[in-house]
């Protein structure tokens, strides 16, 4: 039950920072509801990736899914709403953006330049490094799994403002 | 599926048509349009026409020529990429606008007027966007752990930043510049609240104020242009955004260390 509410929440507030993500690239208006519809199921495919089953998945790889899965949603709703699959692509995706890890790596990097000892030097290095791995992994797979779709459904893709 | 050629008599001559394609794809690059996108629309509408084009596009450039099919004779242009905000609107009824010509829906100067309608005509009430965003840095926070006092730190935080982003963006001050200003004054005031009488997850709350800034859609396009082999906008837009997140993460740094916020 407990997994369940976790799971709503998690598509509820993934849908509410689409929409508002959304806004900023001044999508048609009828996006708006699509968008959040998209990033809802994405991102609670993620959190089912990670959390249900005998072996949860990695958070590079769940991310890879979801992505995917985001993609190829929105190419196929963008053919039956008029809008190009791009305009839900990005903010459906933003929620799965790893904010906290690049803020970790930047951080990691500033402390290895402010460094007085090569001990703390070199926990600084592997904070750095082990967050930005991850990091710019989670953003590969986010970018190749929400592009992807696009490219494998180019013809309606290209065709969905028709 | 095929495009309808249209008539001589509603076809444009070869010089207005070519300066209306390229003034179409550098409005359509400034949009966010990836540069398959841009091919695409531009050689539907050339060919409803009955012409052949070839586009060159670079990051802050779009060059055109234009001919009629089994001629010598071409006419190009080149026209300068707007670099205006983001816009899924524009790039949707240009898009659409490119299949009405295509499907010969509208005649060439209705086109053209329509063209100014769409580039000119795009607005969206700003109050509107504020509180969206707002509510949506919120959310993220919720997302990454956040409680409901980091929420309301973010929401604040981000409010402000926000305004702070209109505000330099309408005295054209450099975009990087902006992002790192407001990624500063987000994250000096999501790192304030430490010294607030709450508990409340600061950390979370500091690493998602900034978030509104993240230049995600250069991101995802650079890897389009990469799979359709367009290396040099590719490269230019990673090269754009990867600016823009160093800005961002200078920003959060210098706000962080003057509230004497430990990272970890």
């Amino acid at each position: 039950m407990e997994m369940i509410m976790h799971l709503f929440e998690d598509a509820f507030f993934a849908a509410l920072a689409a929409i508002g993500f959304s806004a900023i690239s001044r999508p048609p208006r009828r996006a708006y509801l699509w968008c959040a519809l998209i990033a809802a199921v994405g991102h609670s495919t993620r959190y089912l990736l990670m959390h249900v089953g005998s072996i949860p998945l990695h958070i590079i790889p769940a991310s890879l899914v979801a992505s995917f899965v985001i993609g190829t949603m929105a190419v196929f709703i963008s053919s039956y709403a008029k809008f190009p699959a791009e305009t839900c692509t990005f903010p459906a995706l933003l929620p799965m953006i790893p904010g906290i890890y690049a803020y970790k790596t930047f951080a990691g990097l500033m402390l290895c330049l402010f460094s007085q000892q090569e001990g703390m030097f070199d926990h600084n290095l592997y904070l750095c490094i082990s967050n930005g791995l991850t990091c710019g992994a989670i953003l590969l797979c986010m970018v190749v799994g929400g592009t992807v779709p696009i490219f494998i459904f180019k013809k309606i893709a290209f065709t969905s403002t028709r | 599926m095929g495009v309808t050629a249209l008539t001589e008599i509603e076809a444009p001559s070869d010089r207005d048509l070519c300066l209306f394609l390229s003034k179409y794809s550098a409005w359509l690059m400034g949009s966010g349009a990836t540069c398959i996108r841009v091919e695409k629309n531009v050689k539907r509408i050339a060919r409803a026409y009955g012409r052949e084009v070839e586009l060159y596009i670079m990051p802050k450039h779009v060059h055109i020529y234009l001919w009629h099919e089994g001629s010598t004779e071409t006419v190009n242009s080149i026209a300068t990429v707007n670099h205006t905000a983001i816009s899924f609107n524009i790039n949707t009824q240009l898009s659409q606008l490119s299949w009405a010509i295509a499907d010969g829906k509208t005649n060439f100067s209705d086109a053209c007027r329509q063209f100014k309608e769409i580039v000119y005509g795009d607005r969206q009430n700003k109050w509107m966007v504020l509180a969206l965003v707002g509510v949506a840095n919120a959310s993220f926070c919720r997302l990454f752990g956040g409680d409901i006092a980091a929420m309301a730190i973010v929401f604040v935080a981000t409010i402000i930043g926000y305004l702070l982003k209109l505000e330099l963006i309408k005295r054209h001050i450099d975009f990087r510049v902006v992002v790192l200003s407001c990624s500063f004054i987000s994250a000096l005031i999501a790192s304030a609240a430490v010294y607030l009488p709450i508990e409340a997850t600061i950390g979370v709350a500091v690493g998602t104020s900034v978030l509104y800034l993240v230049p995600g859609i250069p991101f995802l396009n650079s890897f389009s242009d990469l799979l359709y082999r367009h290396y040099i906008c590719s490269f230019s837009r990673f090269t754009d955004a990867l600016v823009l997140t160093c800005c961002l993460s200078i920003g959060i740094f210098a706000g962080m260390s003057i509230m004497h916020l430990n990272m970890f």
